[in-house]
């Protein structure tokens, strides 16, 4: 019985030791909470995100956002209650400036990155979020709604919720929850729209993180939607000459003052779709419709007219593509004509970038170079072909003098030998 | 008439002449077969004469060997027609090397006291494949660099002289532009200079030991043994059929003209399918085939150790094929035969295949 209860003792104390060891000795918050998190379901264990969490990686701990005493031991009481600076979980109202305490001390913050912005909780307060949860509605999004909990990773690590790609699929979450968004008067069919759209594609599909999610129209911690006169400039943004041109184009004063949204008008917003030529065609498309539904004479024409040249400068350049393309079949050097149809393709697209304008004259005069690259493209490939009937004459030529050689030598053989 | 006369008094050409008429060429079945080594030698001709031409404009270098092999092909006049023959006809002969050689084998034509010509004209073949693979590298393209980026790992795979051979022939470490350079030097001095003196070697063999007849025909009674003389008879025959071969050089060069491709970029990935030439594809195909590992030798050194072997016994066989120096056909040696051309031809179709 005495070795029994000897053995006992030493099993216990093993086992305490074990688990003392197996915990970080400095810090009680994380060795009880380890204990805590066995019982728990994995996507709820506190410690296992933390570990990754990028405070962490830093090297703060739990104290450094929560308080309490971390080198209180097991008593919950010296740890955490009776603790004055302890914050527990974190009210959602109070979450903003949770985070800013840090977040916004530019001094502290400074020590991490020299770059690092400190403006985050401030542009939040000025966004439709912010501006919500002053008034009560925690149906918003904090901090934590897009950042994550504990398991929060730097913005370009690919696990983060607020990682370019991830972007769209966080803010999907609450815009795309019936519930969620019940009162708050806006339609959850973005996300849906999003993806489809060519941006959308962009992003899914492609992998392009030059694509844009929804942080770079709308803005990151002061996400408000745009008004008119702010999307020109939003979508300038990347599309610099298009807005530019529109900017100068009589229909600018036209939509404002008819209270159309200046690129959204004609291109949607959430559901952009590649814009294609045939957009412009009057009888097929209704972009333009939409607005001269009484078919007006003088914007179907100018519709008409800039289908026109692009549509022509099109086939020019594939013309130009198809006697390339047979040049070079026929086996003849060509890579130079190649550089022409670039020119020739880029010319395409500033001419289509150019009807932003909605100037007959200046999108015929951008087309021009576009023209004389696809023309010099097909003269050089026809040069190409002309040398390479050259090259099947000058053979039929040779063969012909071969062969007459060959006969000549053959006939004297045969009378040689008959000899 | 005065010309010749001029001349005969100084160098006896009267002499050549009787040498050229009384050189008597065996009619048979297998008559046909002598045009072979001829054809080769033609090729060899047009090979030396573009060559000299694409030399007048080609200018070595990472940096102007692509352009230059471009400018000769799209600027200069014929230029086009000068690289299309070099390149055809450059692979026309190695396959009459190849299919000269093969008929010099069945026809047992390298028994005694043929030795000496069988083994020039087998060191013949590999440096006109030298020849080959130093030439593909020339135009710097994006094929070319990749197919000698792994023909020279192969050889870098050597044991014990591996990594001198490998550095030897890239000038360095990688395949760059002294790689190119070094290519080049071999493709128009060396190689020019060890094969003249050789050919001219094996030709002056043929010439002064005649034509070899196989053993069936040379077994006949003297009254059944025809012969035609090599001048004119042969000779006429001979020239006819090299204009023949011009005529599809010359319908190959404006039919089916090589690609010059993309330039060569080192830090490019390699595209998908680099082949080596036609002529080196049956060893890359079997190296290909080879497990990582057979017994304790890696797959690619065995490879290459069987090669080795293969071709140490081919060059061998006039040594090996005692029957055939008594006048005798060896079965064996005939299925060795029948199995080099099978493996050859089967494993370059699979190689172009898959």
């Amino acid at each position: 019985m005495k070795h029994l209860i000897q053995l006992l003792f030493f099993i216990c104390l093993s086992v305490s030791w074990v688990i003392t060891a197996s915990s970080d000795d400095s810090d009680g918050c994380i060795a009880c909470h380890q204990i805590i998190d066995e019982d728990r379901d994995d996507d709820e264990k506190i410690m296992t995100h933390i570990m990754e969490d990028v405070h962490f990686q830093k090297g703060l701990s739990c104290s450094d956002c929560h308080g309490g005493n971390p080198n209180a031991g097991d008593d919950e009481d010296e740890a955490m209650w009776d603790v004055d600076d302890f914050v527990g979980a974190v009210d959602k109202k109070d979450q903003p400036r949770f985070c800013g305490k840090c977040h916004s001390d530019p001094e502290y913050m400074r020590q991490y990155s020299a770059h690092i912005k400190t403006d985050q909780e401030s542009q939040y307060w000025t966004s439709h979020h912010g501006q919500k949860l002053t008034e009560n509605d925690e149906h918003v999004a904090v901090c934590t709604d897009c950042h994550g909990v504990h398991g929060i990773y730097p913005i370009k690590d690919p696990r983060s919720l607020v990682y370019h790609m991830n972007v769209p699929t966080t803010c999907k979450r609450c815009h795309s929850d019936k519930d969620i968004m019940a009162n708050s008067g806006l339609p959850t069919d973005q996300f849906d729209k999003y993806k489809s759209s060519v941006h959308g594609t962009a992003l899914f599909d492609k992998k392009d993180i030059g694509a844009p999610a929804c942080n770079d129209c709308h803005g990151n911690h002061g996400a408000m939607p745009p008004t008119i006169l702010s999307i020109s400039d939003i979508c300038g943004t990347c599309h610099a000459n298009n807005a530019e041109l529109f900017k100068g184009s009589h229909l600018r004063e036209i939509f404002i003052k008819e209270n159309i949204k200046l690129c959204e008008g004609c291109h949607n917003h959430h559901d952009i779709l590649k814009p294609t030529d045939e957009a412009l065609n009057w009888s097929e498309n209704e972009t333009c419709s939409h607005c001269h539904s009484d078919g007006q004479d003088k914007a179907n024409r100018l519709a008409g007219t800039l289908f026109n040249i692009i549509d022509s400068l099109n086939n020019k350049i594939e013309e130009a593509i198809e006697t390339v393309d047979l040049a070079e079949n026929k086996g003849m050097e060509v890579s130079e004509l190649f550089f022409s149809l670039e020119d020739a393709h880029k010319n395409l697209i500033q001419t289509r970038t150019s009807i932003h304008s909605f100037n007959e004259e200046f999108v015929r005069k951008t087309s021009e170079d576009g023209y004389k690259a696809a023309d010099a493209a097909i003269i050089g490939a026809e040069q190409a072909l002309t040398e390479f009937g050259f090259r099947k004459k000058g053979l039929i030529v040779f063969s012909l003098i071969l062969t007459f050689f060959v006969i000549v030598l053959y006939l004297k053989l045969k009378s040689m030998e008959n000899k | 008439m005065k010309l010749y006369d001029w001349i005969n008094e100084r160098i006896d050409l009267d002499s050549a002449v009787k040498f050229a008429t009384k050189k008597q060429v065996p009619v048979f079945y297998g008559t046909v077969w002598y045009y072979l080594g001829g054809v080769s030698l033609f090729l060899f001709i047009v090979q030396v004469f573009t060559g000299i031409l694409l030399i007048l404009y080609y200018q070595p270098g990472a940096t102007t060997a692509f352009e230059s092999v471009k400018f000769i092909v799209s600027k200069v006049s014929f230029g086009w027609l000068i690289r299309e023959i070099h390149s055809w006809s450059a692979n026309l002969f190695i396959l009459f090397i190849f299919l000269h050689m093969f008929t010099v084998y069945f026809a047992k034509a390298y028994r005694k006291p043929r030795e000496i010509t069988w083994y020039s004209g087998f060191i013949l073949l590999l440096l006109a494949m030298f020849f080959g693979f130093s030439g593909y590298l020339l135009p710097w393209n994006e094929l070319a660099f990749f197919a000698t980026k792994v023909g020279s790992d192969i050889a870098g795979a050597v044991p014990i002289v591996g990594d001198f051979l490998l550095k030897l022939l890239r000038s360095g470490d990688e395949v760059s532009g002294a790689t190119l350079t070094r290519f080049y030097g071999i493709h128009v001095a060396v190689l020019p200079l060890v094969f003249t003196l050789l050919l001219g070697l094996h030709l002056m063999f043929v010439q002064l030991q005649g034509m070899s007849v196989p053993p069936e025909q040379e077994n006949l009674p003297h009254d059944k043994r025809k012969y035609m003389p090599f001048f004119p008879n042969f000779a006429t025959r001979d020239l006819l059929l090299w204009l023949i071969v011009l005529n599809v050089i010359a319908l190959l060069a404006v039919f089916f003209p090589w690609e010059l491709g993309q330039k060569a970029d080192a830090l490019a990935s390699a595209p998908a399918g680099i082949k080596p030439e036609w002529y080196f594809m049956f060893m890359f195909q079997t190296l290909k085939l080879i497990p990582a590992h057979v017994w304790f030798i890696e797959g690619e050194l065995f490879g290459i150790m069987m090669f080795a072997i293969a071709g140490l016994i081919w060059f061998l066989v006039p040594f090996l094929d005692k029957k055939a120096n008594q006048g005798k056909r060896s079965l064996f040696w005939k299925f060795v035969g029948i199995f080099a051309i099978v493996f050859i031809a089967g494993m370059t179709i699979w190689g172009y295949s898959v």
